[in-house]
């Protein structure tokens, strides 16, 4: 293979790896930060794939303005579903592992609900629409004008998380409560307002990688499971709770996924993600950048 | 939405059924005829059900009753047709069947979609002694269950693949590169494509297997791209069909031959990669309302009644031609299902599909066909004495 | 309520119960029968998930593992073997499947265990895929050596009533007893002398067994089966909602849950389907925020509670709005 085949591969393999960071960001915020390990959180983007091809394909919207407008609405579903149902579960579970428990079997049943929902209400077909399809040129490799498109944006939502965490105030009080719940309490800051907050984000993101997704891919309702599992994988890679980590654990999986479908069959991807994922679960638990 | 009119046709169909049903002064003494299926209405199998399968059962019992009752054996009596939502679940459809032909007895059975669904109830069917005519089961192994009841419609792999194979042969091919899906259908296909090349001088460079829920094949369609093959072939179902042909077209991966099993068959095909862009590509297909006078009289009634949606060029026309076979059968021997049973099995039909005949559960007289795109159509173009149009050689570059 | 009339009340109940499901072919249509059967194959499920996971709070995922080792194990058996024998198989490797995944990853908690359970459910489905497509060529098997519809029937009723059974042994024994304090405490437990890695991998292994008869004994109904359709992630899901919803901890519980959700899919199904399935989750929500021991914990007591609390919320409402009115 020419090297402009294989920097064509590994590129593509950075594309896929940038959508997976990015929903990969939004799980990892919600387990640092709340412990909710949010397994719904492929529907979410599923949600926001199925708003952009309803507003660009009945509306006329473009599906970049939407992708704000995706983070918007799905912030928004974020605190209503966090007031709704994880409030209550902070309030009255007696210690933390029932709570991430209880957590975690509430994120079972969001995604029933979800998934079916949308079932519902949009049919079992395949739905699509062509956004930015035309081929982009650089050099001998060949790239869709979409598939860069959400690289980009992927990329740059990624990085925008990360500075917000690391610069601003706010993020910085995030990171505290983090590393210590009571002692970030003790210093007045406030969960009450950070965890739905940053739920919100969470699905805000989920929301985004969902519209990016949609320019490019075909929508169906179960779109979003392989997300979260994958997500689930890139996170555990990186390590629960480290933001860069879930950057680049992305990235890497994305990659590695690309050269492994080239050197085997994609029927081994599977096995290959899942045989990592145990692996680094039972010999690296704190993930394979941890210090 | 598409749901809600969906809804509301079939509502209608059902409450046109109902009506014919209850309106027994127009039709001559007994009651109606009760035919019972379970099919995709929820769930992943709902795509292919609903564009192959239930919308000619809906068409059938309308146009039927319209012409005043299913013929039994001189007398005209309404069709009834008592249905439900299998929702993609083999447990659901297994019990659904066995409420049908156990509890309420109907008095003739309708296939479900899909291979799976076929292997799970036709043991059942058969102990029961209703005979099957299944337009969307394909498996040797089916076959090779030797059930005197059950019939399959479709042409099975080896001889859709023996066609591709022929018409590459013919047109000078010397490499090939497949992709298949990890499942019955993507292996057994797989296998007879080797073993019909064997025979030939073709080249295979490239042979990949991909799981069903692949979510991004440019990977393993830009090394093929590298190889540069004449023909690629994938074996594979509407949704990755679908992907390959829009990230082939995303790479610059056109070879001269473009083969993608099931899905090119589809309006939705033509819908998602546009009329110009589906041009020549190729796939399974074995007629369209050039066929004959009866498909295209059945193309246009199904495109009237569902609101522009078409029919598909490969399932739906043999559903069509099992419907037609059923009627046929019942004529000549009214409810006797094992009376039916042999009229199906004895006989060489005449279809719009052209001639059906089983030689034990397969049919064998349709020959294997290969389908491309052109202005358009899904045109049939091997082998040449079924063909609608002339292949094609020229394929465009992806629009 | 002494202890030895408990014992003799839920005895009663579990021969009550199997009298009447062992009546229901003779009278009962070929659909009631059906019907009675997917019940009972979720009663065997849950029951025995809710044993191990109810008791010790290490979540479960891996049910469709074992439950389709089961079913390949009977494909493959039957045509050597007698019946009873296959789905002996079946329960057998599925144990030893489980003994060697719980020594491997049983050390974990909460969310890491529930997390890997799926992804080795995974790993499991593709790995058999993999396998039979390189080794033996094909991908699915069709069962040829079909039991006729009682053998199965009965045998699935016996594997529920078992489940239920041990269900109500192990709870007075000092097995169920370590398994609750594991729940309770873990590391209490192991200073007090048990022996909590071999407690917890028995309990999974037990688990196993019961999915794994299971799906030996489901597989025949279905003539073809192939990875995807019996290491189907649902069924391990539904496993665990009915058993949530039920109320894992409590014997009666999944059983309870599995009967109404039976009923449910079937009335349900038959109007919107997708209604079902949207309950299913709505009810696991509302469940474990409102009834979190589930539907075998409802007293009056509950009703009560839950009078209080939206009073309590109505008054809370008011009080804002005079606040800002």
């Amino acid at each position: 293979m020419s090297l402009f085949s294989w920097l064509e591969l590994i590129a593509s393999g950075l594309i896929t790896g940038g959508i997976y960071a990015l929903v990969a960001l939004g799980l990892n915020l919600q387990y640092g930060l709340m412990r909710i390990l949010n397994i719904a959180h492929g529907e979410f983007l599923m949600l926001g794939a199925y708003l952009t091809w309803m507003a660009h394909t009945t509306l006329g919207i473009s599906p970049l303005l939407m992708v704000p407008v995706s983070f918007l609405a799905l912030m928004a579903l974020g605190l209503v579903i966090h007031k709704l149902c994880f409030r209550r579960l902070t309030v009255t579970s007696p210690n933390l592992d029932i709570f991430e428990a209880r957590g975690l079997m509430v994120a079972f049943g969001l995604m029933f609900l979800v998934q079916n929902f949308a079932s519902f209400m949009w049919g079992g077909d395949l739905r699509g629409y062509d956004y930015l399809a035309e081929p982009v040129k650089m050099g001998e490799a060949q790239f869709a004008g979409n598939k860069l498109l959400v690289f980009g944006l992927a990329l740059l939502f990624s990085g925008a998380l990360i500075a917000l965490l690391r610069f601003t105030l706010l993020g910085k009080g995030v990171r505290a409560l983090m590393q210590s719940p009571t002692g970030a309490q003790l210093v007045g800051i406030d969960t009450q307002r950070l965890h739905p907050l940053m739920f919100g984000i969470g699905l805000g993101l989920s929301g985004v990688a969902g519209c990016l997704l949609s320019m490019a891919y075909t929508i169906t309702p179960s779109m979003g499971e392989p997300y979260t599992v994958t997500a689930l994988i890139v996170i555990t890679l990186g390590g629960f709770g480290s933001m860069s980590g879930a950057l680049a654990g992305g990235l890497l999986l994305g990659v590695v996924e690309a050269l492994g479908m080239h050197f085997t069959n994609p029927s081994l991807k599977a096995l290959l993600s899942y045989s990592v994922f145990i692996a680094v679960l039972l010999l690296r638990p704190r993930g394979l950048f941890a210090k | 939405m598409v749901q809600s009119s969906k809804r509301q046709l079939l509502k209608g169909a059902a409450a046109a059924v109902g009506a014919a049903a209850f309106a027994p002064s127009l039709f001559a003494q007994a009651g109606p005829v009760r035919i019972g299926y379970a099919i995709a209405r929820t769930g992943p199998w709902t795509g292919g059900a609903q564009v192959s399968q239930e919308p000619n059962y809906l068409l059938w019992a309308e146009q039927v009753n319209a012409a005043g009752g299913l013929d039994v054996k001189g007398t005209k009596r309404p069709i009834e047709l008592i249905s439900s939502d299998d929702r993609s679940d083999i447990e659901t459809c297994v019990r659904s069947y066995e409420k049908l032909m156990g509890s309420d007895k109907v008095d003739l059975i309708l296939p479900p979609w899909g291979s799976n669904a076929n292997f799970a109830i036709a043991p059942l069917a058969n102990r029961m002694g209703y005979p099957v005519l299944a337009p969307t089961a394909l498996s040797r192994k089916l076959v090779e269950l030797k059930l005197p009841n059950f019939f399959l419609l479709l042409q099975q792999p080896d001889r859709m693949v023996g066609a591709l194979v022929d018409m590459l042969v013919a047109n000078g091919v010397k490499t090939v590169a497949v992709i298949y899906v990890d499942d019955l259908f993507g292996l057994e296909n797989f296998s007879a494509l080797k073993v019909a090349l064997r025979s030939t001088s073709i080249q295979v460079v490239e042979e990949k297997s991909y799981p069903g829920d692949i979510k991004d094949l440019s990977p393993v369609l830009r090394s093929i791209k590298d190889k540069n093959p004449e023909a690629f072939i994938g074996l594979s179902y509407p949704p990755d069909t679908i992907l390959a042909s829009k990230q082939s077209k995303e790479i610059g991966f056109n070879p001269r031959f473009y083969y993608a099993s099931v899905g090119t068959a589809f309006q939705l095909y033509r819908n998602v990669m546009t009329p110009a862009g589906a041009e020549g590509v190729l796939g399974m297909g074995s007629w369209n309302s050039k066929t004959s006078p009866g498909a295209k009289a059945y193309f246009d009634a199904h495109t009237k009644k569902f609101g522009g949606k078409e029919p598909d060029r490969w399932a739906s026309g043999h559903c069509w031609a099992g419907l037609e076979i059923l009627q046929a059968a019942v004529a000549k021997s009214g409810l006797d299902r094992k009376a039916i049973r042999d009229y199906i099995a004895g006989n060489t039909h005449k279809t719009i599909i052209g001639d059906v005949k089983f030689t034990g559960s397969e049919n064998t007289a349709t020959p294997g066909t290969v389908g491309q795109w052109q202005n358009g159509e899904f045109e049939v173009v091997w082998p040449t004495k079924v063909a609608t149009a002339k292949l094609s050689l020229v394929k465009p570059a992806w629009k | 309520m002494k202890d030895k009339q408990i014992l003799v009340r839920d005895l009663l109940l579990l021969l009550a119960f199997a009298g009447w499901a062992l009546a229901l072919p003779h009278y009962g249509s070929e659909f009631v029968v059906s019907m009675a059967l997917t019940c009972l194959m979720y009663v065997a499920l849950s029951s025995s998930w809710g044993l191990f996971c109810g008791s010790t709070r290490y979540l479960s995922l891996a049910t469709s593992a074992f439950f389709g080792i089961g079913a390949y194990t009977s494909a493959i058996a039957l045509e050597k073997m007698a019946w009873l024998e296959s789905i002996a198989l079946g329960a057998g490797i599925a144990t030893v499947v489980a003994v060697v995944m719980g020594a491997a990853v049983l050390h974990l908690r909460g969310t890491y265990f529930a997390v890997l359970t799926f992804g080795m459910t995974e790993l499991i489905r593709h790995a058999v895929t993999y396998f039979e497509k390189k080794v033996t060529g094909t991908v699915g098997r069709v069962l040829t050596v079909v039991p006729d519809r009682d053998t199965i029937y009965l045998t699935v009723l016996a594997l529920a009533v078992l489940a239920v059974l041990v269900s109500i042994i192990v709870r007075r024994s000092r097995f169920g007893l370590a398994l609750m304090g594991i729940g309770a405490d873990e590391q209490r437990a192991q200073t007090l002398g048990v022996n909590t890695r071999l407690i917890k991998v028995a309990g999974f292994a037990m688990t196993a067994a019961f999915a794994g008869a299971v799906g030996a004994a489901m597989a025949v109904r279905w003539t073809y089966i192939d990875p995807h359709t019996v290491f189907n992630p649902f069924i391990g899901f539904q496993t665990v909602l009915i058993a949530l919803i039920g109320g894992a901890m409590t014997l009666w519980g999944p059983l309870i849950a599995a009967i109404v959700f039976s009923v449910l899919a079937e009335t349900l199904r038959l109007q919107a389907p997708q209604v079902y399935m949207m309950s299913l989750g709505l009810l696991l929500i509302l469940s474990v925020l409102y009834l979190p021991g589930g539907l075998a914990s409802l007293r009056w007591a509950t009703f009560s509670g839950w009078w209080r609390d939206s009073r309590g919320w109505a008054r809370g409402l008011s009080r804002k709005e005079r606040k800002n009115g």
